[in-house]
Parts: structure tokens; sequence; C-alpha cells
């Protein structure tokens, strides 16, 4: 790691703890001045994603883009065209890609172990415990591109794609007035099954993804690593998982992990990003599939309506349903 | 609005379960300016859907320097803070202060029923002092701190109501959610059969307290119970959730009530209440890995529950101090005087609060009826 950038300096010099090699700098663009990184890892807030994206590429250099790839459609369109007139790889970081249990889970469901799959219930939330420096990621953006859907949503979409195939919003509700959503329900409809997902930043939700098949039920625990549970009859099994990715970037790979903490999620990410870059593999998640899951909350905001309160006393719900950004916009 | 009301309300801890549902009922209800003062931007997460109706600031409720700023030109704050026990009676003598300095015209404090720990005299009222050693720390400190504050009632420049509610149950409530959640897994228990005082309000009961001590014109100064209206034993409390919950109440493991029974989790939470650990564990629950805490967590919790709702019993459930003597409350604290004072009834019945509660875990998928979606999942 040759370069740390970041306006707060302070923020920069915490992690040159750890790259001691790598010089600070708080401006973004004297960074090309000094030529060109061979590959970008943009970890800004997401409505810089694709700024910060697209001037790594056209500094010739590869691009790991964390997650939102950005908050509009347009944007990652800009983004995909500068990978291609670069030629140059733009991957996006879905580190749950990395997990062992997440990845035996698709292939219990593309093996056909569950059975036809019928539906799945996903469900992810907490009260929200991030130790921010910031109030940036809780600021209303015309766009998006904050808020748990942007957070969370990511995650649940890019998991769901992969297991069933690409996504339609078919219904959207969350709970903003005129700031940022922190709770949201979502129907999709993939290519081969159909289910909810609710997100939260305040309510203690099961944090599991259940996958219903026509010969099985299987329970993902969304903050575990290694573990996944089968049902095939009444009674569920649960199954250690282990998968292994490449970990270094020989062909053909002589060492691999299976990831057991994020530390080593985010080692095999970075390592499958360079092979893409060094032996033409894919990324995990490339900018086609980056772009999809943004295209996904895009059209969940376009079809937003307010989440439906029955707890709350008749005239609040009227005043909540008055006060929802989408009445006001 | 009434020309009494006092209408720029600062809420100090907005970013809790009780804060953050304050906020919401005083935007939707529309008629007040709302201040929400937090201790860090991560408690911005439950505020921010409130965009512009609600004006945020971070500061340390432990410190009045910091706390003026924020609570500058308020008419009424509430301190809804909570913490570590010493940081409970620190937070109430800064917010005063700063209250004092900002003149600021009322303060309405959140104290607790758990300052009477089981309450086993009939004869309890608003203003009997409690005691102010208790075995859980934070009882000993909120009892400490209603003693501070009844040292300056009636002497202070300002006007300050105390409010001691009991379990805050129903919507968004950790606690409900924790006794679902015991229920759903088949773990909770009942004491003496479920016979004990469930010495609750509903959070909309408490949220009209409140808000009913905001927009009383004068005389609020004093100690009030508040509470729902219904007397309710821990068995109806069970009972009104177990259609929802699929739970058979007459199979919920007994536990008697004369003799705690110790177990390993009940040794953790008895060493956690030590002052010493418990101090140490505020200082430094925030520098705990969430690995670590993590498995720590699921090494006490035992083998993961995959079914939506447990088949079986436990046989031997893992009972807790807290809980243990929650239910073995034995008298319905009075709430006259608030009533009478404020001329005030809670406005949800014990059943429509158990209503709206269910609604709201079937949004959580705690239910057996899921709420109707297409492509629902069966249960």
């Amino acid at each position: 790691v040759n370069w740390l950038v970041d306006p707060n300096a302070a923020n920069s010099r915490a992690m040159q703890a750890s790259f001691r090699r790598a010089t600070i700098d708080t401006d973004l663009t004297s960074l090309w001045t000094h030529g060109s990184p061979d590959l970008t890892l943009v970890l800004s807030p997401a409505h810089l994603h694709s700024t910060h994206s697209i001037a790594a590429l056209e500094h010739n250099s590869h691009v790991l883009c964390e997650k939102p790839m950005a908050t509009t459609v347009a944007d990652c369109d800009q983004m995909l065209a500068a990978a291609r007139r670069m030629d140059r790889v733009l991957a996006v970081g879905m580190i749950r890609r990395y997990f062992p249990a997440f990845a035996s889970l698709a292939h219990l469901v593309h093996s056909g172990e569950l059975g036809k799959i019928q539906s799945f219930d996903y469900r992810e939330g907490k009260q929200f415990d991030w130790d921010v420096t910031t109030p940036a990621a809780f600021q209303r953006r015309f766009h998006g591109g904050a808020g748990v859907l942007f957070d969370i949503g990511p995650h649940a979409i890019d998991l769901l794609g992969w297991l069933f195939g690409t996504s339609e919003v078919l219904f959207y509700a969350d709970d903003a007035l005129s700031g940022i959503e922190s709770n949201v329900a979502m129907e999709l409809q993939l290519d081969l099954s159909r289910g909810r997902v609710n997100l939260s930043w305040d309510s203690p939700l099961s944090n599991e993804l259940r996958v219903f098949g026509s010969k099985a039920e299987a329970v993902l625990r969304l903050d575990c690593f290694d573990r996944l549970a089968v049902s095939t009859s009444s009674q569920f099994t649960e199954r250690r998982t282990s998968v292994s990715f490449p970990a270094d970037v020989e062909r053909p790979c002589r060492v691999w992990i299976s990831p057991t903490d994020y530390h080593q999620a985010m080692y095999c990410q970075l390592i499958q990003t360079v092979r893409a870059i060094r032996l033409h593999e894919a990324p995990a998640v490339d900018e086609e599939l980056g772009r999809h899951c943004v295209s996904v909350m895009e059209k969940a905001l376009s079809i937003a309506r307010p989440l439906d309160t029955p707890w709350l006393s008749t005239t609040r719900q009227a005043a909540f349903r008055g006060l929802h950004w989408t009445s006001t916009h | 609005l009434d020309e009494h009301t006092l209408n720029d309300i600062a809420i100090i801890g907005a970013g809790g379960y009780v804060g953050s549902s304050l906020v919401e009922s005083l935007v939707l209800d529309g008629d007040v300016s709302v201040r929400a003062v937090v201790r860090a931007y991560r408690h911005f997460a439950r505020l921010c859907r409130f965009g512009s109706a609600v004006t945020i600031a971070v500061a340390d409720a432990e410190d009045s320097v910091s706390l003026i700023p924020a609570i500058q030109g308020a008419s009424v704050v509430i301190n809804l803070t909570t913490g570590s026990p010493r940081g409970i009676i620190r937070s109430t003598q800064a917010i005063f202060e700063a209250c004092v300095r900002a003149n600021v015209r009322r303060l309405i404090h959140l104290s607790s029923a758990v300052v009477y720990g089981e309450v086993s005299s009939a004869t309890v009222t608003d203003d009997t002092p409690p005691p102010t050693k208790h075995w859980m720390p934070y009882a000993t400190a909120k009892a400490v701190s209603e003693v501070w504050l009844r040292e300056r009632l009636g002497a202070a420049p300002l006007e300050i109501t105390v409010l001691r509610p009991g379990i805050v149950w129903g919507v968004r409530s950790p606690h409900t959610v924790d006794i679902v959640k015991r229920l759903l897994n088949k773990t909770a228990f009942l004491v003496d059969r479920g016979q004990g005082i469930f010495n609750g309000i509903y959070i909309d009961n408490l949220l009209a307290s409140i808000r009913a001590c905001c927009d009383h014109p004068s005389g609020v100064d004093g100690f009030f119970n508040v509470a729902d209206a219904e007397p309710v034993s821990w068995r109806e409390f069970f009972a009104a959730l177990a259609i929802d919950l699929d739970f058979e109440l007459d199979s919920l493991p007994r536990v008697p009530g004369d003799r705690f029974p110790w177990s390993k989790n009940a040794a953790v939470d008895y060493v956690q209440s030590l002052p010493v650990a418990n101090s140490l564990y505020h200082r430094f629950k925030h520098s705990i890995p969430p690995s670590l805490k993590s498995a720590l967590r699921s090494q006490l919790a035992g083998p993961y529950e995959y079914h939506r709702f447990a088949r079986s019993y436990a046989k031997k459930p893992q009972v807790d101090r807290e809980t243990w003597h929650l239910q073995k409350v034995r008298h319905k604290l009075p709430t006259t005087k608030f009533a009478r004072h404020f001329r005030f009834s809670a406005p949800v019945s014990f059943r429509e609060g158990i209503s709206k509660t269910v609604s709201w875990l079937s949004f959580l998928g705690l239910t057996k009826r899921l709420p109707h979606c297409v492509g629902q999942p069966q249960t």
C-alpha cells in the first residue's frame, strides 16, 4: 500500500500504523501527479464512488470499489464505460461472497438439494452500532446513497441474486419522512424464487435468510461465517461449512483459505481482484453485477411508499403518510 | 396550541428506545419544536428518518458545559439518558446544572419504578423515599439520583418533574423483544405461577405521560409513578401473547419464588452487577472486539434455535436475577397522584397495547402470522 487518501488526515494516520511505507494525502487529485497505482481501493462514502472510481480508471488504475458500486444506474454506466475504455478491471467489494456458509448455500440451491425453490425470507437488522466519526451516512441525498437500503441492501440483493438470479422489485416501503430510512420492507421476484426482504437500523430482526424448497428448508445465519442448517423433515441439522478460496496469485493456485473471519474474507476478495488483473479471472462481483444491484435499489426507490405502521394510532398513521418523503417530493 | 404549553423540547438520550419513540410521536403530532441530543453519531441512525423535522446535537450528558449549547433556548428538557450506574448519577447532576445555566423552565427526569424493588408493601406512595441500597446497581443509581433531585426540588430556579415508569413495554421495546424471544425459544419461565404484578407501562402511555408534563401550565414539581391503568399479572401478560406466539402457557416451566435458582448465566449476571465489574464493563464495552463479544454471547446463549418456533420447552430454564425479581413484584404502584395532578388517564388499554405490539412483532417476523405479502413463505 503506497498511498492513503482521506480528507481527514487523522484517519489516514491511524491506518498508516499498518502500512508504514504509505504516503498520506488529503486530496485525491494530487495522487495522480505521482503516477498511477496498479490498483485503487475506493472506500469513500457511496455518493463519491463513481467520481473516485472513474478518476482512478482514467489514470490507468484498476479499481476495487466498495459496495454499493454507485448510487444511480447512470453513475454505474459511466463507471462501466470508463473501465471498458481504459481496459481496466472494475470489481465491486461484496465481502460476503467469501463467507463459507454463504457459498455453501449457493451450492445447495444450485445443486438442487433443496428441490424446487418456492420462496425466501431475508431479515437483517439491529440497533445501528457502527462507531462512525461523522454524520455523513445519515444525510439525505437526492439520488440515495444513504440509509439502511444502501447500507445493508447491497448485501441482501447481491446474495439473493447470487442464489436465485436477477431481481425485479415488486414492492418497496420505508419509514423516512424528510430524512433517510431506518426500516425497509421489500418484495423481490427473482429468476428462481420470490420473497421478502426486511432491513432495519433500529429493530432486532432475526438476521437470517430462510430458503424454502420443495425438498428442504435452509437457514443461513447472516452473522455467521461457517454455519448453515438444513431441515429435510421436521428437524434442522446444523452443518459446519468450509469453502476454500485462492490465497495467492499463482496459476494453478497453491494456497487456499476457507475464511473464518472478516480479515481473511477481505484478503481473499483482494486476492481475487489481483487474480482478475493478472490472470484475467473474473472477480466475484464484476461491474455488471454491481450495476444490477444499484438498478434494483433505484427501482425500489422509484416505487417507494410509506411503510405500513398499524401499531401507530390512526391519527399518527395519517400524519406519517402525509409527511413521508414520497408525499412531499 | 394552549398558550401555557412549553413547545421547544430538548430530549437528552434521544437515540434510545424511549427517546426515539418520543421524537417520533412529537414529530407526528407536529406542534412542537424538537431537539434531539445524543451521545455519538451512531445514534443518528434511529433519528435520521425525521430529517429537518428534528434538530440533532451531539453532547456528553455527563458534562454540563457540553450540554448547554444543545439545550439553550429550550423550554423543556427531558432526561432519558441511561448508561453505567455512575454515569446515571453524573448525568442527572450535569443535566440539572446545564438546565439552570441555560435558563430552561422545566426538567422532566425519567427515574424508574425499579427503585422500589419488589414493592413488598401496599403502602408505598409516590412520595415514599426509595431505598438507596439495592442488589441491582442500576436501581441504586436511579434512587441516588432521585435523592439528589429531591434535595433541589422547590429551591431550584426550574421546575422538576420526576416520573417513575415500570417496565416500558410494547412497540420497539428491547424488554418486550427479549421476553418474546424467550417465549418463542420456549426458554421463558414463570415465577410463583406468574402471580407477581407485571408493573408495566405501554410505550404510548409513557409518551402521553411525558407530553402531559410538557403541556401542564405550572406547578409540576414532584415525584410521580406512571403506569398502565389495569393491574396485570405476569401470567396475564404472557397469556395475552400466547396465541400469536404459539406457546402453551401451562407448559411454561415454573420457578419457585422463595429462593433464587443459580445457573451459569445467573452467575455471569451477578458478577456483572458487582459495582467494580459493572463499572469496568461499561468502561470497556465499546473496546471489546465484536468477534469476542459474539463468541461469549453465543457461548452463554447455548445452541442456536433454527426453528422459528421451538418445539419443546426448556426443562431447566436459565433464570436471570432481574427477571426473577421483576416477576416477584407484589403490588402495583399507585398512579392516582399523577392522574389527579395532570388530569391524566392512560390512552391505550392493555388489550390495545398487546394488539399494537403483536402487529409490530409481526413486522419483525416474530409471530405465527406474517404480514401479507406476495410470495410469502408458508409458516
